[in-house]
């Protein structure tokens, strides 16, 4: 009797695993984990679907290998703090428009050429209370920054139209 | 800094009376040529110290005063006129000036009413605030942003191989019109460049903004070991570093003895890209009140200033409160 409980309560920590697992591959951000050799150990549905690279093509593999537009000299220079001091380090759209240079999620009814993104390096914590991996979270703000973008031209327009008829005034 | 507007129409008079405050005031002075411009300098924060002329064209000194009582404008004013009938001192005294000067003005009767008035002595505003904020919880938020400075100064001494001076924390209640009056000095400062960073947690929330001052760039890239060409999105980004670096760590120390963790929203950046204004009127009727912890760093042998200001709302108090209490307690 004991025995099926445990081998119970075993089996609903895998199947709990499994839709966990299935929740990281489908959620709508990407993610990726790296060690401290800058090598890939995750690589989630939404990076797999934006580069066409299977996790398999990946795994294991550094991600400056994969990706010559990310150094290692910058790489590292992010990494450091957050494996170190176990701070976040944050990348926005507006410093670097994009680290992985994926296509537009919306190519048929937006502008951009490219996606923005967000991104955030959050240190974990293993068991064993090291930090080995860190993990990369990339937002998709290609909306926001388009808006933002827009938003710019138009004040620049305004402020033009607003000095060329201060200047026919003055004349 | 106290901020200071000049109200007058006449461009001698305000040129005279910027003349007669004190050199060693640390003072930034604004100006404005009758009462409306001087309310819509009040709006967007520049001064804290009104010096008043009455007689102007558009809105005169009275109105003015009216205006500003009417709607409770955190501004001091004291009234520089040549008006000096009895009357005229009696009914701005009314409409809460807390002085009359008469003109002209003179350097030495200038600094005694702003000795008697307290803008003297330094910064005025924070002995008001720390009236309203307990001695000892004041006590207690220093104690707990030294701790936590103290863990942040190791750790970036240590990551960036340098000295951290590590600053007295600074620790008040603001309103809205202070902040706004800080930050609009970030967005008329063309020098400098801030982030500001939401964060949450076991019911306590609240801002921290990381302000850089432009000149430290060219260090801060030799700290950072960074040699690429210094370009505006270089700045960007070794401000975007620095700033996940201090308010990470200092985020952190606060957290650890508060026993709980934070979460951090990803940084917004001020000032480069973004009008303050426009950021901060937006909510501007959202909250009254906030607890300000402000940090000064700097660097032994580099020229790097920076500011850590860390805001608590209102409502993360009566938490904050509770989760201090050990430290409360005799």
């Amino acid at each position: 009797m004991a025995t099926s409980n445990v081998d119970q309560d075993t089996l609903n920590e895998l199947l709990e695993f499994h839709w966990m697992m299935d929740m990281i591959q489908t959620v709508d951000v990407g993610i990726v984990v790296l060690n401290r050799n800058s090598e890939v150990k995750v690589w989630n549905g939404f990076m797999e679907a934006h580069s066409g690279m299977l996790p398999s093509d990946v795994r294991d593999k550094n991600i400056n290998d994969l990706f010559p537009d990310i150094t290692t000299n910058w790489l590292s220079q992010k990494l450091k703090p957050v494996f170190e001091l176990r701070t976040r380090a944050f990348i926005t759209w507006e410093q670097r428009p994009y680290v992985f240079k994926f296509r537009n999620y919306r190519p048929i009814t937006s502008a951009a050429p490219f996606m923005y993104q967000n991104v955030v390096f959050s240190p974990l914590v293993s068991a064993t209370g090291t930090v080995d991996n860190v993990c990369m979270m990339i937002y998709d703000m290609t909306d926001a920054a388009s808006a933002k973008k827009q938003l710019l031209e138009l004040q620049v327009r305004a402020n033009e139209a607003s000095e060329n008829e201060a200047s026919e005034g003055a004349n | 800094m106290l901020s200071v507007l000049i109200c007058d129409d006449s461009m001698v008079a305000r040129k005279q009376v910027a003349k007669c405050l004190p050199q060693d005031l640390d003072v930034n002075i604004h100006f404005a040529k009758h009462g409306e411009e001087a309310l819509d300098a009040i709006a967007s924060g520049k001064g804290q110290l009104l010096l008043l002329d009455l007689n102007m064209p558009v809105m005169d000194g009275y109105e003015t005063l009216k205006n500003i009582q009417d709607h409770e404008l955190s501004v001091k004013t004291i009234v520089i006129s040549g008006d000096i009938q009895p009357e005229a001192a009696e009914r701005v005294a009314n409409l809460g000036a807390l002085d009359f000067i008469k003109k002209p003005v003179n350097a030495e009767e200038l600094s005694e009413k702003l000795t008697e008035h307290g803008f003297l002595c330094d910064e005025p505003q924070i002995d008001e605030a720390l009236d309203e904020l307990p001695e000892e919880i004041r006590d207690c938020y220093q104690e707990i942003s030294n701790v936590a400075m103290g863990q942040a100064g190791d750790h970036l001494a240590r990551i960036m191989n340098v000295f951290v001076e590590l600053p007295i924390p600074n620790v008040n209640l603001i309103e809205v019109s202070e902040l706004h009056m800080m930050l609009s000095d970030i967005d008329s400062h063309e020098s400098i460049s801030g982030v500001c960073q939401g964060f949450l947690g076991d019911g306590i929330s609240g801002e921290a903004l990381c302000i850089l001052s432009d000149s430290s760039f060219t260090d801060i890239a030799r700290i950072l070991q960074v040699n690429e060409h210094m370009d505006d999105q270089m700045q960007l980004e070794l401000l975007m570093d620095a700033a996940s670096l201090l308010i990470g760590t200092c985020l952190r120390g606060i957290a650890n003895q508060l026993d709980m963790h934070f979460r951090q929203g990803h940084p917004v950046v001020l000032g480069q890209h973004q009008s303050v204004d426009e950021l901060i009127k937006s909510n501007k009727s959202a909250w009254k009140k906030t607890l300000a912890i402000e940090l000064s760093y700097g660097l032994e042998g580099f020229n790097v200033q920076c500011d850590l200001v860390l805001l608590f709302t209102e409502e993360s108090m009566d938490m904050m409160n509770s989760k201090l209490s050990h430290l409360l307690e005799d």
